[in-house]
């Protein structure tokens, strides 16, 4: 029964994902303490003994790191994710809103990075697959290889040269908010998202080719083109969903990255998303914000690789019966 | 098997990396422009000027020797962290494989707990605490060089721990182990001499991989602001052109270039050793 013991092992799962996610975010309190320099006097070098003593306090730095921690926790845990400080009279934002935001363009960013790979990686990883070893899978394969080992600040760099600058296409930097002009909106995430796509599609199509000539030897593929079947027909529909397990294991956990792993390409394009508000408020030193992104972060690529492991049987049904027995 | 002919491109990348290695260990000494001169006369000079083979950046550096100067700490900083992280992640791993139990939890937590933030602001955080300390008095601030290679290698050894632990994994279970234990061999000697030789073949594959990334996350690092110094290495060249780009886009090209082709000559050491060692397993 693998559905007993899938629960099982579901529950087992969440409950270390939620001790990784303790621990992630202790860690993460104990590198903000770590951080040199007194933190009341750089966010506010000209307040009084007063005011740093509100701050501190605020800032949880008059009690113990657990106590701040549990502090935090709680507060996280409800949704508060506390403020910045600037030493302006007006005060800090909510880092809430700072999150209302700029996670829209990190998740459209993703998602489109992802799509958009998926799209390319597919066809041609099959197609690659099927005419493995001739002279176009050497060709198209080396050309990948190659496009892989490009840095994708490079290639932003380089497509915010060519089509931003030469050719005056798109605009080089900014993001338009799709309830302001879908054109515009997905004109301003041509750029960002090519660059995260080139390395993307070539590392998804190297995986999609190797398991989809792995594929290509097993018996039910010789059973099926003996049945007469055209090869079209078994790649999509015999070949395809098996060859594919790799693959959306990888563009999975690769979205749970994007998440805030695209700072480089963000900071490229001026493309004001999480990864460049976690940059920042290192910088700025805003602990309370550093502690909340990067712990919101962590959640998001745990959930992440919690649900991807449950999708593998769904996706494969071998794996559950590997798994059971 | 044929074992003498190998493709052109392990012998493309063997002479891309041992002319960065030259450079590296003897760049300053060449005959050649000094790498902090500024030419204003020609300033902005393009690919193939003459005096200035690779041009010079808006301010008048050339920029041959600029790349050259960058190679020491790319390649330093790269292969410092790589390989201290590779022997401190694969003692971890390996470790954590071999005995298991609750030594195996705890190891195995600490890498999950490490790799659950996206590794660039890892580093950046990293970085951060390790950097200056006071404003006031920059002179107790560690090197920049040696602040990147403590953090990229804090980084690095859950990445390539993990990696060593399932290595040493899927080698514990096998027959000559198990032959070795029952015939009364101490655990500590089979690990010596029976996983962790099998281990280091897989490490140093990966090994090249990861160099690869590092030289990668330098720039990305450089770009942020946090790089090097100015002009030490191919990262903090591309994050000084970079807004130039416009006008003269070869200064932030070259550098990019010498980042894309030293990476492309470590994946291809990478996938070569590992297609080596799954031969060699196939054989088995």
């Amino acid at each position: 029964m693998w559905i007993v013991g899938k629960f099982g092992g579901i529950a087992k799962q969440i409950g270390r994902a939620v001790l990784v996610l303790l621990l992630v975010t202790f860690g993460i309190t104990v590198i903000v303490r770590l951080l040199p320099g007194d933190p009341v006097t750089s966010l506010l070098p000209f307040g009084t003994p007063e005011q740093h003593d509100v701050l501190r306090k605020e800032l949880g730095l008059d009690v113990n790191i657990f106590q701040d921690y549990w502090t935090w926790l709680k507060d996280f845990v409800r949704g508060d994710f506390g403020q910045t400080y600037t030493s302006v009279a007006d005060g800090g934002v909510a880092v809430r809103d700072q999150i209302g935001l700029t996670l829209p363009r990190t998740l459209f960013l993703m998602l489109y990075t992802t799509v958009f790979s998926l799209i390319v990686s597919i066809p041609l990883g099959i197609f690659l697959a099927y005419k493995a070893d001739t002279r176009t899978d050497k060709s198209i394969s080396n050309t990948l290889f190659a496009f892989a080992s490009i840095p994708n600040f490079a290639v932003g760099l380089a497509l915010a040269y060519i089509l931003g600058v030469q050719l005056e296409l798109v605009n080089p930097v900014g993001y338009v908010p799709l309830t302001e002009s879908v054109g515009e909106h997905f004109k301003s995430m041509v750029m960002p998202v090519l660059a995260l796509s080139i390395g993307l599609i070539s590392t998804f199509t190297r995986l999609l080719r190797v398991d989809t000539i792995a594929t290509l030897k097993e018996d039910f593929v010789t059973m099926a083109s003996s049945k007469g079947l055209s090869n079209q027909w078994i790649l999509w529909r015999h070949v395809l969903r098996p060859s594919s397990l790799t693959l959306l294991t990888s563009a999975a956990l690769n979205m749970g990255a994007l998440i805030g792993g695209a700072v480089v390409v963000e900071s490229v394009f001026a493309f004001d998303g999480l990864g460049t508000l976690i940059a920042q408020s290192i910088y700025y030193r805003q602990y309370l914000a550093i502690q909340s992104l990067i712990a919101l972060v962590a959640v998001a690529y745990i959930v992440f690789n919690v649900i991807v492991d449950i999708l593998y049987g769904v996706i494969d049904p071998r794996v559950r019966s590997h798994r059971g027995a | 098997m044929e074992r003498d002919r190998k493709p052109i491109g392990f012998y493309l990348s063997t002479a891309w990396l041992g002319l960065c290695a030259f450079l590296s260990a003897f760049g300053d000494n060449l005959p050649i422009t000094d790498w902090k001169a500024n030419d204003f006369e020609r300033a902005g000079a393009g690919l193939f000027s003459p005096g200035h083979i690779l041009g010079a950046d808006f301010d008048g550096v050339d920029m041959l020797a600029a790349v050259i100067h960058g190679t020491r700490w790319s390649i330093v900083i790269s292969f410092v962290s790589v390989f201290v992280a590779s022997i401190l992640g694969g003692a971890l791993g390996i470790v954590a494989a071999y005995w298991r139990g609750w030594l195996d939890s705890v190891i195995t937590m600490y890498f999950n707990v490490t790799l659950s933030v996206p590794t660039l602001i890892l580093t950046l955080a990293m970085v951060a605490v390790f950097a200056s300390p006071d404003p006031f008095n920059p002179q107790a601030a560690m090197p920049r060089i040696l602040v990147l290679i403590i953090s990229i290698t804090f980084v690095l050894i859950p990445i390539l721990g993990r990696i060593a632990r399932s290595a040493a994994l899927s080698w514990t279970g096998r027959e000559f182990v198990m032959v070795a234990e029952s015939v009364g061999m101490k655990r500590r000697q089979i690990l010596w001499s029976h996983i962790v030789p099998n281990v280091v073949p897989s490490m140093m594959s990966v090994g090249f991989l990861a160099a690869g990334v590092v030289i990668v996350v330098e720039g990305g690092l450089a770009i942020l602001g946090v790089g090097t110094d100015p002009g030490q290495s191919w990262g903090s060249m591309l994050a000084k052109n970079r807004g130039d780009i416009s006008i003269v886009p070869h200064t932030t090209l070259v550098p990019a270039a010498a980042i894309a082709l030293t990476v492309m000559a470590l994946n291809y050491f990478g996938d070569y050793f590992r297609a080596r060692i799954d031969g060699r397993e196939s054989r088995i």
